[in-house]
């Protein structure tokens, strides 16, 4: 992959070159990451940039500075790679900031937030993630399960054995495909459950043993890494069921793992799950078990402008299940969260998974 | 009362033209030293100019001024111009009103009369001492030396010798001292006057030779005398009631009021004497001219001005006026101010009062040596002219003064009226320029002029924004080109790295280099992305003006 890589981030130089031979201003194309061009994609499902192609050019003075900087931040990737290190965005943008030159009062960046959506301009021309141009996101998320990895980094290859990982499981790097590959995945199917303290409580219950799944928490919104590890394992046939609580915030959580997010919309290929689907907890629930009514409590507001927000989404509103959802909670202005099912004891909560996932109840 | 009324009235004499004026002075200008010196050769420097301009001669004028003491000065202007004859010179220089242009209905500079006699006045009672003057005329010379009598407003001459010459000479050399006056260059000064004469004649080539002994001098710049003007009859709507009593009085050819109408005024056929007869039955327009009472020529001036549905007239001619001209105002301004950019305008006449043609020619100049140089930078200048005599004092109560400043410079680029580097020239020019008092500094407010000065400076403005206008977008350019520049070098670096192939940075710059001066070395491709708003860019600049 870092190969692969860095031949794609020659090839780009090489093709500007060869029009600064023609006379030409030496340009490159990305997609348009506007609002404008993000489209819902019906036949894969996701959330994904439309066709609408920018052209980046140097000699044009609104675009002259940050062609260049484009340009400095892929000759960088190309050095992370062919040192094989890595670092943070935020690592790459300091080594970015420094003086023009003596002359000129004015440095190569002078804020991150001039470099962030240039790494991802690069990402979108060359196809390629910033992960795989050494730049690592943030750690967030944790497995455990039947799943064994490979993990070649900093010279040496770790075998990692998501069995064995105690109480608080591996969790999940940036990136999970350069140096990184499965040895064997052995489950029947993925859960991700929202929050961190319902998967320890899982975890406690070794529920990933008694059920042959994998356990994924990524502890609210899903990081990058998560989703990528979660689309890979739905590569492998593993279904992919979510367990969120029962607000607008958690449904977010489900959504932005099934059909990716506007922000996002570049990666949907690599990070989107389609697939995935929903357990609950649902406003039925609270019908279906009688404890939980009294375990109900007060949506806010934030609460009420998410779920507003969402039934405006086509790919939401044209489900009957969710509007219903939806606008149980605008009536109601009430929400439950999923800890609510230890309520009646500590282990209902697998008991509940259970007989959902069994009887595929699932909210559609 | 202590005193009878008797006894006041001893005392009240007939006061002569001349003694009215001596009393009034400042009414002539003559009030203030340096505005009084400058009032002096204004005199002399003007009636040159006409003089040589009647005689079809390029006027070569010579003004040197020294200092005697302080606050006291000798001048001596010299002409080669005609000269004026012996019996003509002591009315010239010393009687006033009694030039010969007064009555005359032509575009002069000098209008009144008052003039080199007011300084030959101004001598006399600032010294003591009567001018002197040397006129070479018809193979003769005369010089001697000359005052005014004040009782009697005659002139009075002393020593004049007549001499025979051989005639290759002529011209007029007059010489005077003068107490209460200073020199120096302000904006008032000799120095400021003479300039401005010169810019406004072209045709003349004037030498200043100030008291410190330096010697200015403003060549001609065209080799074209002005045409001379013609002189032409008023036209009814011009006149008021004190013009129309002076006009027919001075008549001596007509027999009747009637006849004398037509024979003053133009546009006046024995059609329109009997519309006018018509129009004020109680005035008898077959008596003699000499009879006619200020009652009677109040009724007619009003049957002239009763409007259009009773009497309408024909408008005055207006081709007895000469205004400078354009090549003549460019190719002076351009050697005497040097401006990186200027405008002219040259309106077609236009008529005052109803009856009076007046043109007005107005010129921009920007940059170089224009404005006026001041502590902190510059302040822009307004030149006045009527007749090509420059306007240098009372510029306040001036119709062209607030003309201009009613202009809304904004709108034509200009941020800053007041402390930019520009000079707005006006010259109006008119058989009868409306001034507002005897010292001919400053043109009435008539409607009719303060619309058209606007409207000349105005049109000469629109070109010189054009011309901002460019400069703006050529700042734009260069700094669009200056602004992808600065990436250049680090660019070029990245990309020959990045390629990781033979190709070298240095070249990469060079090539790029290339690309980026091509690209904003003319006009900017209008069409592309980014670039598109240069027209923004600069309407956002030009709009700074009006937060």
């Amino acid at each position: 992959m870092a190969e692969k890589a860095e031949k794609k981030l020659e090839d780009f130089g090489r093709d500007m070159i060869s029009e600064i031979d023609k006379d030409l201003s030496p340009t490159f194309k990305t997609l348009a990451r506007t609002k404008s061009n993000v489209i819902f994609d019906e036949s894969m499902g996701y959330i994904r940039l439309g066709n609408k192609v920018e052209e980046r050019t140097f000699v044009n003075v609104g675009q002259a500075r940050k062609f260049m900087q484009t340009i400095a931040i892929a000759n960088k990737c190309k050095k992370f790679l062919r040192e094989n290190s890595h670092t943070s965005i935020r690592g790459l943008y300091y080594q970015l900031k420094f003086s023009l030159g003596e002359t000129l009062d004015e440095d190569l960046f002078s804020e991150q937030s001039e470099s962030n959506p240039l790494i991802e301009d690069l990402e979108v021309a060359l196809s390629l993630k910033r992960e795989d141009l050494n730049l690592n996101t943030d750690r967030k998320g944790v497995v455990a399960g039947p799943l064994v990895l490979r993990d070649r980094f900093g010279g040496s290859e770790d075998i990692i054995d998501c069995t064995k990982q105690g109480r608080s499981g591996w969790m999940i790097p940036s990136d999970v495909d350069n140096g990184m590959d499965f040895k064997s995945v052995d489950a029947d199917y993925v859960l991700v459950v929202e929050k961190d303290a319902m998967w320890q409580r899982l975890n406690e219950d070794k529920f990933w043993k008694k059920e042959n799944c994998i356990l994924i928490t990524p502890k609210g919104q899903s990081s990058r890494g998560c989703r990528r590890l979660i689309r890979k394992l739905a590569d492998r046939k593993l279904p992919v069921y979510c367990f969120t609580d029962c607000d607008a915030w958690g449904w977010y959580i489900y959504w932005a793992i099934k059909t990716g997010s506007i922000n996002l919309a570049y990666l949907a290929n690599d990070i989107a799950i389609p697939e995935a689907k929903f357990i609950g907890v649902t406003m039925q629930d609270i019908k279906d078990y009688d404890f939980l009514g009294k375990l109900t409590i007060n949506a806010k507001e934030v609460d009420i402008k998410r779920a507003e927000e969402m039934l405006g989404y086509e790919w939401i509103s044209r489900s009957k299940g969710w509007v219903n959802e939806l606008k149980t909670v605008l009536k109601t202005k009430k929400k439950i969260e999923q800890d609510a099912l230890q309520g009646p004891r500590l282990s209902f909560v697998g008991e509940y998974l259970k007989e959902k996932i069994s009887k595929k109840k699932f909210l559609v | 009362m202590d005193v009878s009324t008797e006894k006041i009235f001893t005392q009240f004499k007939e006061h002569s033209v001349a003694e009215f004026f001596k009393k009034n002075r400042q009414m002539l200008g003559f009030s203030g030293k340096v505005r009084s010196l400058t009032t002096i050769i204004h005199e002399y420097v003007t009636n040159s100019l006409d003089a040589c301009e009647e005689g079809g001669i390029f006027p070569e004028i010579t003004v040197e001024v020294k200092e005697i003491e302080e606050d006291k000065y000798w001048v001596r202007s010299s002409d080669n111009g005609p000269g004026i004859p012996q019996k003509h010179i002591g009315k010239a220089l010393g009687m006033m009103l009694a030039g010969t242009k007064f009555h005359r209905y032509v575009q002069q500079r000098g209008q009144q009369g008052i003039g080199a006699s007011g300084s030959t006045m101004f001598a006399q009672i600032t010294t003591g001492k009567p001018i002197k003057f040397d006129s070479y005329y018809d193979k003769k010379r005369v010089h001697g030396e000359l005052s005014v009598d004040f009782q009697k407003n005659e002139p009075l001459m002393r020593n004049a010798v007549v001499e025979e010459t051989d005639g290759s000479r002529h011209g007029l050399i007059v010489e005077g001292e003068f107490a209460e006056v200073k020199y120096d260059r302000s904006s008032f000064s000799v120095y400021e006057y003479i300039k401005r004469t010169a810019l406004v004649n072209p045709h003349a080539a004037i030498t200043l030779i100030e008291p410190t002994g330096e010697k200015i001098t403003f060549p001609r710049s065209v080799d074209m005398l002005p045409p001379k003007p013609r002189e032409i009859r008023p036209h009814p709507l011009g006149i008021t009631t004190n013009d129309l009593m002076e006009f027919i009085r001075s008549d001596k050819e007509s027999r009747k009021i009637g006849s004398s109408l037509q024979n003053i005024f133009s546009r006046m056929s024995a059609g329109k004497v009997a519309e006018l007869a018509a129009l004020c039955p109680g005035v008898d327009f077959e008596r003699a001219p000499k009879d006619l009472q200020w009652a009677d020529a109040e009724k007619i001036v009003k049957a002239i001005h009763s409007g259009k549905d009773k009497i309408s007239w024909i408008a005055p001619e207006t081709d007895a006026i000469v205004p400078i001209g354009k090549d003549q105002v460019e190719k002076s301004m351009r050697s005497i101010l040097a401006p990186e950019f200027m405008a002219i305008t040259e309106r077609k006449p236009k008529i005052y009062k109803g009856g009076v043609p007046f043109v007005v020619e107005a010129a921009l100049a920007w940059g170089g040596n224009c404005g006026r140089p001041v502590a902190d930078g510059h302040n822009s200048d307004i030149m006045r002219f009527a007749n090509r005599a420059p306007l240098l004092f009372d510029a306040g109560g001036c119709a062209i003064t607030e003309a201009i400043k009613s202009v809304e410079w904004k709108r034509y680029g200009i941020r800053d009226f007041e402390n930019e580097k520009i000079t707005v020239l006006v010259n109006l020019s008119s058989v009868h320029v409306p001034y507002t008092g005897a010292g001919k500094q400053a043109v009435a407010t008539e409607e009719e002029v303060v619309d058209e000065v606007k409207m000349a400076v105005m049109e000469a403005a629109r070109d010189l924004q054009r011309y901002l206008h460019g400069m703006t977008r050529e700042r734009v350019r260069v700094e669009r080109k200056k602004a992808i520049m600065r990436y250049l070098k680090q660019l070029s670096a990245d990309l020959a790295e990045l390629a990781g192939g033979k190709a070298k940075a240095a070249d990469l710059e060079k090539k790029l280099l290339h690309l980026i001066e091509t690209k904003y070395a003319g006009k900017i491709e209008e069409d592309e992305s980014g670039d598109a708003n240069i027209e923004e860019e600069i309407s956002a600049e030009e709009e700074k003006v009006d937060e």
